[in-house]
């Protein structure tokens, strides 16, 4: 018993160890975002100093006059948080109306599109990042919104996913009762089967909106007008430029990127890890 | 047909409208575009079309050849890290005789990294490993480890290994929980009759929840490998200019892709790239696939 | 090829039906119409620096029309900028472009024919410095561009220090001094017995390499041409380094900004607190530079010691840089980008203003021909630096501009910093920098294809 308790002491302080690994990054981030830029250059204490407000001051000083961000940071977040929130709107009720599709009908090619859907989850998206980008150059919607949110009605994983989650928890008969009441085809789905849907549309928005706030590459070839930056582009764009002389605005400005994400996660943590682990184990 | 099966086509025409103009549609675009010289200039149809010139080239391109080089090199050591990691890290957690708890704690705290925005981790760690007032310089000078500033991202070995090292920091967590779900699945008599016949801890390992959760490894192994081999935004926000970093050392596949195309405006050539990369992407899949069932059989 | 024609088709039936819509650069330009100046309406200006901001606030007060500007960093002007231009979705009514840009853009759709009517640039043809005039010219002769600026070169230096070390600031004296690299090689030495540095970093020289023997990077029949001038240079940078000539400041590092000031350690590298590095501090004597480095990096940088700078030229005359303006040809306000670049180019008052202000070298000759006999600048401890510049930009041949210039000169300075940090051999750098310029730029010839 001894020796057990023994092996475990070590194990938690192995595991401890590595948690402070793993939180040591983030703290080194806050920390130094409260201190100015001498104290960082003389070395990382753990520490707070006293700079924070004057960090914000100066990262909103420079992002405003020598940038040519307008309103800094927080125009970040309201663009980040526009793309998000239209981009998991559209791909969860898009998705949920596509796998209806597929479970609840029968139809010619059914077969081959779905196969399709398949086989589009496996490719890249590199591939068609060239050509997407000189589509939108001739449809004129480049430095817009539009490449960004529009193709989220077409998200294949979440539809895949959606069709699972019906083929095991809806009962056909449901929608023979509702027929005989004769609702018709699309108030049955949204009346009776989206509300179903509804925990697997959570599930999916989560990391639809945590995925569309992280993407980078997609608007970094699209959008050219610094004022229209999503937060992850404007931050690749703050290295070139004035804010980055001051190391204390500079974590200041990563740590704000990050906040939003982390809050989330603090109250969702449970709820996320649990659709990782369902998920894997179903596929 | 039964009249009311039409309606399928209508619930999921969205889906498939935008699927083909924004989906497809710049996938048969981009195939067009590497069969031409396209500059990205007015429109690839005013190109000159140049037959499988740009492939050609791609298979004598020492740069891709390269990129490819420097892209496995990277996911490799992170892959074996990683994997190592969250096995150890499972088996520890799943271990019924040691009933430790705190899983879901632990758990958050290794799996939050992963949510991070990558181009924010990436400038995060581009100042902690600055080699003149980075912070992990600062530490490690102070805790005594080194006696004198390390450059990481100033010589093409420690750069690499720096990026691997993020990217394992950044994705041991989200293996871990697939992997230790994994093991929560197998059924519980599978372990009790090891116990029962007296099997050691590394015998049970080896004999019963490795064979038995491979086919989750194989998962793991080959998500991370599409993603490893699309690794883009750390290299490119941590070399100057994007440029892909001391003696192009950190130049990945889609680094070089996105150069190609959008700094020397070869699109053409690019586009050919792309493809070169989907089809390495493609090979490797079925080779890990069909390594890891051959094993088996 | 049938693949090729059915692919064809359908594709870009998609993409024809898409661009009949809206508007993209016009590709031929007949505005015989008179243009009208709107002033409701907002005018939208693009660049890469901040220097339009105050030329801008003057346009608003006397022309009372609203503007905006934005500015996309130097880094991604051109990548982020060219696709606008060609699809014409958001894109401005006037945008300048710097002189490397300018040579990509100027035969493209992109700006309005200001030879045409009703611009007729071409009468101005002798109000402006020859070369900055051409330069703005597409392979038709018609002009696209105007710039208010031209940017020679010169050798700008500490006083003090020249005299410590020769007893004489004369910039006459400190110019022979410096009349060839053999004899700059030999100041560096006596700079260095006394205690400084002729140059912060070694690739400075590389503007003198260019001026040398001034042939462009890539000749008519398309071919990469290293003249020798720039070979030999490879060795005078090496030559810099090894003897210790420099003080190890990288070009744009806060090091270097700091040299500007007084005294840096040396190899304080990239380092951003300067006064943190320990070692031995040396003071830089002189910075290759043009006009705008005098006004707009040297003196604000140096501002305790204005005053006793001088200025004067190097083993070969150069230029560098310079920012061109035009107007969008698919613009919707070319009345009022017009006025914007009238005044930017061609307004005797307002270029006497900005010149009062910023002491820029102007390109338009009936200020300059004014202010050229009394010009004189305090910080340069009165030397007339606009004689100075003027004559310098006669000098300049514009024809060794071409639109590679901005990606073979970084491919080039990377290989010779892998020379002169011994990791490659002279020859395997040469290899290498050919190696690289045919793979980013296919369509050039190099020596290796032969």
């Amino acid at each position: 018993m001894n020796k057990r308790n023994f092996i475990r002491g070590i194990l938690y302080a192995a595991l401890t160890l590595l948690a402070l690994i793993c939180l040591i990054p983030f703290a080194m981030m806050i920390i130094n975002s409260t201190r100015s830029n001498t104290e960082i250059v003389r070395g990382f204490t753990l520490i707070p100093g006293k700079s924070l407000i004057e960090n914000y001051k100066n990262m909103m000083y420079h992002m405003d006059v020598s940038d040519g961000v307008f309103k800094g940071i927080w125009l970040g977040y309201k663009n980040s948080f526009i793309i998000a929130i239209s981009v998991t709107i559209l791909s969860g009720y898009f998705s949920a109306l596509t796998a209806y599709g597929f479970y609840a009908y029968d139809f010619k090619g059914k077969k081959v599109l779905f196969i399709l859907i398949l086989i589009m989850m496996m490719i890249p998206s590199q591939l068609g990042l060239l050509g997407f980008y000189e589509l939108n150059k001739a449809l004129k919607t480049l430095d817009s919104y539009i490449p960004l949110i529009v193709p989220s009605i077409a998200t294949p994983f979440t539809v895949f996913f959606m069709r699972q989650y019906l083929v095991s928890t809806m009962h056909p008969a449901l929608l023979e009762a509702a027929r005989i009441d004769g609702a018709n085809e699309f108030s049955i789905f949204h009346k009776i089967v989206l509300p179903i849907m509804l925990p697997a549309i959570a599930t999916m928005s989560i990391f639809t909106f945590i995925g569309a706030w992280n993407n980078y590459l997609i608007p970094l070839t699209i959008i050219v007008s610094p004022h229209k930056y999503p937060l992850p582009v404007l931050m690749g764009y703050l290295k070139g430029g004035k804010v980055s002389e001051n190391l204390g605005s500079m974590y200041l400005a990563i740590s704000m990127s990050v906040a939003p994400i982390i809050i989330a996660f603090m109250f969702l943590s449970k709820y996320i890890i649990s659709s990782i682990s369902a998920g894997s184990v179903k596929e | 047909m039964n009249s009311r099966n039409k309606y399928g086509y209508l619930f999921i025409a969205p889906f498939f409208i935008v699927f083909s103009i924004f989906g497809i549609y710049p996938i048969l675009l981009s195939l067009y575009m590497s069969f031409t010289d396209y500059k990205g200039i007015g429109s690839p149809f005013n190109a000159n079309w140049v037959g499988l010139q740009q492939y050609a080239r791609l298979l004598k391109d020492t740069y891709f050849l390269q990129a490819f080089i420097n892209t496995w090199k990277i996911w490799g050591v992170n892959i074996i890290l990683q994997l190592a990691l969250a096995l150890i890290l499972a088996v520890i957690f799943s271990d019924v005789r040691l009933k430790l708890k705190g899983v879901s704690l632990y758990r958050a705290i290794f799996y939050l990294p992963n949510l991070m925005t990558v181009s924010s981790v990436a400038l995060l760690f581009l100042f902690i490993l600055d080699w003149q007032h980075g912070a992990l310089n600062g530490l490690l000078l102070k805790a005594g480890f080194i006696s004198k500033p390390v450059n990481w991202l100033g010589q093409p070995q420690t750069a690499q290994l720096s990026v691997s090292l993020i990217q394992t920091w950044l994705w041991f967590g989200h293996t871990f929980i697939i992997i230790f779900a994994g093991i929560e699945g197998i059924s519980k008599d599978y372990f009790e009759a090891a116990m029962i016949d007296g099997a050691s801890r590394t015998q049970t390992f080896f004999k019963v929840t490795l064979p038995l959760l491979k086919p989750i490894m194989i998962y793991v192994v080959i998500t991370s490998l599409i993603g490893g081999l699309q690794l883009f935004e750390i290299p490119f926000l941590m070399s100057q200019n994007g440029l892909g970093g001391p003696e192009g050392s950190l130049v990945t596949m889609v680094l070089y892709l996105y150069n190609q195309a959008f700094k020397y405006r070869n699109f053409g050539y690019a586009a050919a790239v792309a493809y070169g990369l989907f089809f390495i992407i493609l090979i490797f899949s079925i080779f890990v696939f069909k390594g890891m069932f051959k094993e088996e059989a | 090829m049938k693949i090729k024609k059915y692919l064809g088709i359908l594709l870009s039936t998609v993409l024809v039906t898409t661009s009949l819509v809206g508007c993209g650069p016009k590709k031929t330009s007949e505005n015989k119409e008179k243009l009208e100046v709107d002033k409701t309406k907002v005018l939208r200006v693009w660049s890469f620096t901040d220097e339009l901001k105050e030329p801008l606030k003057y346009f608003e007060e006397k022309y009372g029309i609203k503007t905006e500007l934005t500015i996309v960093p130097t880094e991604n002007y051109a990548s982020k900028l060219q696709p606008v231009l060609d699809s014409g979705v958001g894109a401005p009514d006037v945008f300048t472009a710097e002189i490397a840009w300018v040579k990509q853009w100027i035969d493209l759709p992109y700006w309005e024919n200001l030879s045409g009517e009703p611009y007729n640039a071409d009468k101005w043809a002798d109000d402006y410095v020859p070369y900055v005039y051409n330069i703005g010219k597409d392979m038709n002769g018609n002009v696209k561009a105007l710039s208010w600026q031209a940017t020679p070169g010169g050798f700008i230096y500490k006083r003090w220090i020249a005299r410590k070390v020769w007893g004489n600031d004369d910039p006459a004296f400190v110019a022979q001094k410096l009349s060839s690299m053999e004899n700059f090689m030999k100041a560096a030495e006596e700079l260095k017995q006394a205690g400084y540095k002729i140059l912060p970093d070694e690739g400075a020289i590389r503007w003198f390499a260019k001026g040398s023997d001034p042939k462009p990077w890539v000749n008519e029949k398309n071919e990469l041409q290293l003249t020798q001038a720039q070979i030999d240079f490879m060795d005078y940078q090496k030559k810099l380094r090894d003897n210790e000539y420099t003080a190890l400041a990288p070009e744009w590092s806060p090091a270097w900004f700091a040299s500007m000031q007084g005294q840096i350690p040396i190899n304080a590298g990239w380092e951003k607190d300067v006064n943190k590095v320990k070692g031995n501090k040396t003071e830089v004597f002189g910075y290759v530079m043009p006009t705008w480095g005098l006004h707009y990096v040297i003196k604000p940088n140096a501002k305790e010691t204005a005053g006793d700078w001088g200025l004067t030229s190097g083993p070969s005359p150069y230029f560098w840089g310079g920012t061109w303006i035009g107007i969008y040809s698919g613009s919707k306000n070319k009345g009022a980008a017009w006025e914007f670049v009238k005044m930017m180019t061609h307004d005797e008052e307002f270029l006497n203003w900005w010149y009062k202000k910023t002491g820029d070298l102007l390109s338009y000759k009936p200020v300059t021909e004014k202010v050229k006999d009394t010009a004189k600048d305090e910080f340069l401890k009165g030397q007339n630096h606009y004689q100075f510049f003027l004559k310098e930009a006669e000098k300049i041949n514009p024809n060794i501009v071409t639109k590679y210039d901005q990606g073979i000169d970084t491919i080039w300075g990377n290989v010779v910093k892998e020379y002169i940090e011994g990791k490659k051999t002279k020859d395997a750098a040469i290899n290498e920098f050919y190696k690289q310029v045919k793979n980013a730029y296919p369509e050039i010839k190099t020596p290796l294809d032969k």
